[in-house]
């Protein structure tokens, strides 16, 4: 009983699998489709996975999504230019650090409540990004190179799936395994508490954000490498999503914390959903209903478990 | 517990699904919102259903990576074809390439050609945007000032745009004296608050709007109703949509839209994937369904 509390939402996405894998064995089950989810799911995961830095701290970016579409135009602008692929990378990744630790100042600094603070910078970014790409679609100059960064496989794995696993296991160990990733969860349980304690709690909020625009720049990159292509509201999709991923995570593992297995778990669901629910030939605006229903399902799964105790 | 009342749940709603959509011939778009895309889907589906295909149609509301995602999931499920709507293959070229590689048909419509793609129905954007700008430009006298709304992120559109801007050079004494990029989803009333700003800022120098489809062109209408019903300003756009037909007739500020056939164009998609799935090859990789002017006289009405 104590595992099914503890791993509940685990085995629900496991109990998913098993009923999308009964309807569809040959299409959904096949190995070659489980490993396209991990591929489909890379990027949601990634820029759900700094959401959860600064969801940790108790807040929100509502930014995210304008950083991942300002780093696919950012890098198409500056490839049309004729500049090298990793200068173009440190390039688009610093801005997005820059654009993060901006959001983390006016949070951390000014007490600006952080819905409001990243929802006003991300339209400045958004703003940024029209203003750069005319609003166009931006195709030409992108190497092939940095396309490979984004599609292909490397020894039989998808390269976006290396990505997550990456970026996972660096930011799992952040989190979990050093005191700044303490420090973040003492910040998020009670930020005068944490501040009385000495802890440096300013700095630490602004490099939660700036790492969480980090994650959201590359989410840009891998996006742009995958299309061959970028977009300037190409990351508008990713910023519900990737709080669902976060929240669904919270019903996992740690209760009502958000962490980054659970997370993965989260973004998994929501990949698994629509993945089946596409290959079973499900109309969207019908999936977009199952998805939702899934998210409330699960939280309000975890409450009713709450009550009972 | 949680996990069996999750799944239960689950379970039941897909039961109730699974059995009823077994994917056949998959249409995906980006842009299903729009009247014109919409049109297009529904008037394909009903053709899908009288040559006994089971269509399914995946909306994923301007995000061209869930587009991407989505195409590979259709792959997967080996439909019998994919038919892209109103989006350049280009965009998602690795996953078109995917599809057929393994051998599934690609067809678009309103899109573009692009390797693996078997047939693309569309209008000639260009040739649509230079109707549009010589009509109005036909109806000022060569002369006076417009304000532009456009979209350039849709390729098809873009052209339009480009198309505006071959024109102006023929026609010096016509200037953009404001434009605005419309946001999608909500082009209507987006146009329309744009339209109200430069009625407030700007409107005794504004002579006509220029849209680049018809549904910014109607958001124009109903602010130039609202603030400044007696003023001459002229609207035209593209696309024939059926509620800027209604306000043509009615006499309003909009004067002209461009008509694409988009009930054609479906038309002709089927057609094609009907040859496609036959093991057959269409004549042409290419079609081009025809365009119209669509005005108060060839309505037949005169208005004051």
């Amino acid at each position: 009983m104590i595992l099914l509390r503890r791993y509940g939402t685990l085995l629900a996405l496991a109990l998913i699998v098993l009923v999308f894998t009964i309807a569809s064995p040959n299409a959904f089950g096949s190995m070659s489709n489980l490993v396209n989810i991990t591929q489909q799911m890379a990027l949601l995961a990634i820029v759900a996975i700094g959401a959860t830095l600064v969801m940790v701290l108790g807040e929100f970016d509502l930014s995210v999504s304008a950083v991942v579409s300002w780093a696919g135009i950012a890098a198409a602008a500056l490839f049309a230019a004729g500049i090298a692929v990793p200068v173009v990378m440190i390039v688009v990744l610093v801005s997005a650090v820059a654009m993060g630790a901006i959001s983390g100042f006016l949070v951390a600094r000014y007490k600006v409540p952080s819905f409001i603070a990243t929802l006003a910078f991300g339209t400045v970014i958004g703003g940024l990004t029209f203003w750069v790409s005319n609003g166009a679609t931006m195709f030409s100059g992108i190497p092939a190179g940095f396309r490979d960064l984004g599609r292909g496989t490397l020894a039989g794995v998808p390269v976006p799936t290396l990505w997550l696993i990456g970026v996972a296991v660096v930011f799992w160990l952040l989190l979990d395994q050093t005191e700044f990733g303490r420090r973040l969860y003492a910040i998020g349980g009670n930020r005068e508490a944490a501040r009385l304690v000495g802890l440096p709690v300013r700095r630490d909020m602004v490099v939660a954000f700036a790492l969480c625009a980090a994650l959201a720049g590359l989410a840009g990159l891998l996006l742009t490498a995958r299309l061959g292509s970028a977009h300037p509201t190409g990351g508008g999709g990713y910023l519900l999503q990737a709080y669902a991923a976060v929240f669904l995570g919270m019903t996992a593992f740690r209760e009502g914390e958000p962490s980054i297995p659970g997370t993965l778990v989260g973004a998994a669901i929501i990949a698994v959903v629509s993945n089946g629910l596409t290959i079973l030939g499900v109309p969207s605006f019908l999936q977009d209903l199952l998805t939702g229903a899934i998210i409330l399902a699960a939280v309000l799964v975890r409450n009713f478990g709450r009550d009972g105790d | 517990m949680r996990a069996g009342i999750l799944g239960l749940a689950f379970a039941g709603l897909m039961a109730s699904t699974v059995g009823s959509f077994a994917a056949d011939v998959a249409v995906l778009t980006p842009y299903q919102s729009s009247v014109a895309t919409n049109q297009m889907i529904n008037v394909f589906q009903d053709k899908a259903k009288m040559a006994g295909w089971n269509a399914t149609v995946v909306d994923t509301r301007g995000d061209m990576g869930q587009l991407a995602s989505r195409i590979e999931d259709v792959v997967a499920a080996k439909v019998a074809a994919i038919v892209l709507v109103s989006v350049d293959p280009t965009q998602i070229q690795d996953q078109v390439s995917a599809a057929a590689a393994a051998g599934i048909p690609v067809i678009t419509i309103d899109g573009a050609k692009a390797p693996g793609v078997v047939l693309n129905v569309t209008s000639d954007n260009f040739e649509l945007g230079t109707k549009l700008s010589d009509f109005l430009f036909d109806k000022l006298g060569g002369k006076g000032n417009i304000v532009k709304f456009f979209y350039s992120a849709h390729p098809g559109v873009h052209q339009r745009e480009l198309a505006l801007d071959a024109a102006l050079k023929k026609y010096p004494d016509i200037k953009v004296i404001a434009d605005h990029y419309v946001v999608v989803p909500g082009p209507i009333d987006d146009a329309r608050k744009t339209t109200e700003n430069w009625l407030k800022s700007q409107g005794d120098q504004i002579d006509a709007v220029w849209a680049a489809w018809d549904e910014p062109a109607i958001g124009a209408q109903l602010a130039i109703e609202a603030d400044k019903p007696d003023s001459k300003i002229i609207i035209a756009g593209i696309d024939g949509n059926p509620q800027a037909v209604e306000l043509i007739k009615a006499c309003s500020h909009i004067k002209g839209t461009v008509s694409q056939d988009f009930d054609a164009m479906a038309g002709l998609a089927a057609e094609g994937l009907t040859q496609i799935l036959a093991g057959k090859t269409p004549e042409k990789a290419e079609i081009y369904a025809p365009a119209k002017l669509i005005t108060p006289e060839t309505l037949g009405v005169t208005c004051p």
